[in-house]
């Protein structure tokens, strides 16, 4: 039973930065939370504000209800797993696990039992006397997460883990963390800014834009209804139309499109999975592109005025470069002044 | 088999002919260089201590000038002084600059740059400026003495012209290097495996203990090094600085050599020291590679 607690939490550099800024964010016992957002936008600063490594400039940090806002790292519940491992290279596999249980004064045979556990939680039963610089990039990864582990923190930490290892590796390591974080219901709070990798681990997503909350929920329903044109941009790809709303209709160019709101400009967004073309004959786009991926197929086309629009298509072969289509949205969603208005 | 060598060894000459002579020569001058300066004074000297010629001028094999040496009271407590002093002076070089250099490491701002300055000053003060300052400042009537004469206080003990002299000298004048090579030690550890400790659970002490000490040993071991063999066989700090008696090996071969005008004794001093600088020079060579084993 773990529950972690930010509340309106600041922090100010020195030369005046505002990394992260009035940021506030409940993690339920067990979940995994990850924070989702371009580089500079202030995860890391908050998740090392929660693992102790900086200090808040203003607000709260609770841990199953202890205000932890001002104890040093080596004081708090959270163990941390660092972008580069960050092994202690003069200490064999073994000892680098052991060093924390060492120092918490525990008999000799309750930490070789503890460590061959938790080695074996991640794979890597019998690597305990390899030194750190003979094991692979996913091999010292795994390490570093059983040295956290092993310690059984109340809050495990991740920033950006797997950002150093390659495509495949990262998805393995992906589903083990997952597993492990599950099978041990340890509350957890993750950094990436992989937007796959946050829709295929995370129970809550939390999306930071310049150190504020853009939208927290769960993976699907922030991919499906973002609730602003930066969360829209962000997760997944989206067509971003900027036009002009007038007696109902939206309009871009060649390209309108019946909207019930208020006249006045607005953003209107598309999922190209969701933009669905028929050749035609008085066409309102131009093909550019057709990329055949196999299963599906992409279409790159311009507006009149070169707005580049993409739409996800079943058959590629219909259309080919130079082909005038119209355009047909299934589902859009509509913002102004950074708000959501309309959704379909 | 040697012929087969041969042709293998020819390939390559043929097609670098041109560059051959060049880099021959690039060796060549610090090779004789090093065989004219140390390898021959060393040979001679060796041979010249052992060797004796006699009044009758037939040469025989002698041991007598070690023999003196080594059942000489003053010589003997020279040597002490001389091992005294470096061990000292290197314990002193561990306790000063370590946390100098650890300062150095982990703070920000502008305030450590000034620092830094300060403590690489000492390496552009030749050591003779060094000497006189010395005696200004703490030497007898010198300005500290001034200072407390004006508040009233008695004078302090001078450590000038005692044994504390060359120690203070010779720790102010290494203290340059041996910061900048801990510290250059001290980035080879890096922050996030320090704030991996502190993650779990080791306080400041604990993290220094486990984690900094063991990345910089050897760093401490070259350091050192560097200083011990400067400081045992140095000249003008404690000739300046030092007591007349016992005097550190340096000033004694110099005084042996003009004053006593021994040259065979003073060879045989030389021997000796340069036999102790082998022994750090060993042990040096054997704790670097048992940590390059570990
Ligand atoms: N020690 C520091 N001193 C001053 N500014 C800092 C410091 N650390 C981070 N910043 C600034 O704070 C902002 C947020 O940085 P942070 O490292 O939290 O970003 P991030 O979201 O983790 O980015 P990335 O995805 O690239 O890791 C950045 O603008 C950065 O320049
Ligand atoms: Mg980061």
């Amino acid at each position: 039973m773990s529950v972690l607690h930010i509340a309106e939490v600041t922090k100010t550099f020195s030369g005046g930065t505002h990394a992260v800024n009035s940021f506030s964010l409940d993690v339920a016992d067990g979940e995994l939370v990850c924070l989702l957002g371009p580089s500079g936008s202030g995860k890391s600063t908050l998740l090392r504000m929660v693992g102790g490594f900086e200090q808040p400039t203003s607000g709260r940090i609770t841990i199953d209800g202890e205000d932890v806002t001002h104890l040093p790292p080596e004081r708090r519940p959270t163990g941390m797993v660092f972008q580069s491992h960050a092994l202690w290279t003069h200490m064999n596999v073994f000892k680098n696990l052991a060093f924390g249980l060492k120092l918490r004064r525990m008999p000799a045979a309750e930490i070789r039992e503890k460590v061959e556990a938790v080695l074996e939680l991640v794979g890597l039963a019998g690597y305990g006397d390899r030194m750190t610089n003979q094991l692979s990039g996913g091999q010292q990864q795994r390490v570093a997460l059983a040295r956290s582990l092993v310690l059984e923190p109340k809050i495990l930490l991740l920033d950006e883990p797997f950002a150093s290892l390659d495509q495949h590796l990262r998805e393995r390591l992906r589903e083990e963390v997952r597993d492990i974080q599950q099978r041990l219901g340890i509350t957890t709070l993750f950094v990436t800014h992989g937007q796959d990798e946050a829709l295929s681990m995370a129970d809550r997503i939390v999306v930071m834009a310049n150190g504020k909350t853009e939208q927290i929920g769960r993976p699907d329903v922030v991919y499906r209804d973002p609730k602003t044109p930066f969360v829209a941009g962000f997760i997944g790809t989206m067509n971003l139309v900027e036009g002009e709303v007038k007696n109902g209709h939206f309009a871009r160019s060649d390209f309108s499109f019946p909207l019930s709101i208020a006249d006045g400009p607005a953003t209107l967004a598309i999922r190209p999975e969701a933009l669905d073309l028929t050749v035609s004959e008085t066409p309102k786009a131009k093909v550019h592109r057709v990329t055949d991926y196999g299963s599906h197929g992409l279409v790159d086309l311009d507006l009149a005025d070169g707005t580049r629009l993409k739409s996800m298509v079943a058959h590629p072969d219909l259309f080919r470069t130079g082909q005038g289509v119209d355009l047909e949205p299934r589902a859009v969603a509509a913002y102004r002044n950074n708000q959501q208005i309309f959704r379909s | 088999m040697s012929e087969f060598v041969e042709r293998a060894v020819s390939v390559p000459a043929e097609t670098a002919a041109g560059r051959r002579p060049i880099g021959l020569l690039l060796v060549a001058i610090p090779v004789f260089l090093v065989i004219w300066l140390v390898i021959w004074p060393a040979i001679n000297a060796i041979s010249r201590t052992i060797w004796r010629t006699d009044a009758d001028g037939n040469s025989s094999f002698d041991l007598s000038s070690y023999a003196f040496f080594f059942s000489d009271r003053y010589s003997l407590d020279n040597l002490a002084i001389t091992l005294w002093t470096t061990l000292v002076c290197a314990v002193l070089l561990l306790v000063i600059c370590l946390p100098i250099a650890l300062y150095l490491r982990f703070s920000h701002g502008r305030l450590p740059a000034y620092v830094q300055a300060l403590a690489i000053l000492p390496m552009f003060v030749p050591s003779i400026i060094l000497a006189f300052a010395f005696i200004r400042v703490l030497g007898p009537n010198g300005m500290v003495d001034i200072l407390l004469n004006a508040v009233g206080l008695p004078k302090i003990r001078t450590p000038y012209l005692t044994p504390w002299g060359p120690v203070i000298g010779l720790v102010w004048d290494n203290i340059p290097l041996t910061v900048l090579i801990l510290l250059s030690g001290l980035g080879s550890v890096a922050n996030q495996s320090i704030e991996a400790a502190r993650d779990v659970g080791a306080n400041t002490l604990r993290v220094f203990w486990h984690i900094i000490l063991p990345r910089i040993s050897n760093s401490i071991l070259v350091a050192l090094s560097f200083s011990v063999l400067g400081i045992f066989s140095s000249f003008t700090l404690p000739y300046l600085l030092g007591p007349a008696s016992p005097e550190m090996l340096g000033p004694f071969m110099q005084r042996t050599l003009r004053d006593v005008q021994d040259p065979i004794g003073a060879m045989t001093q030389a021997v000796v020291a340069f036999g102790f600088c082998i022994l750090f020079g060993l042990f040096y060579v054997r704790s670097v590679a048992k940590n390059r084993g570990k």
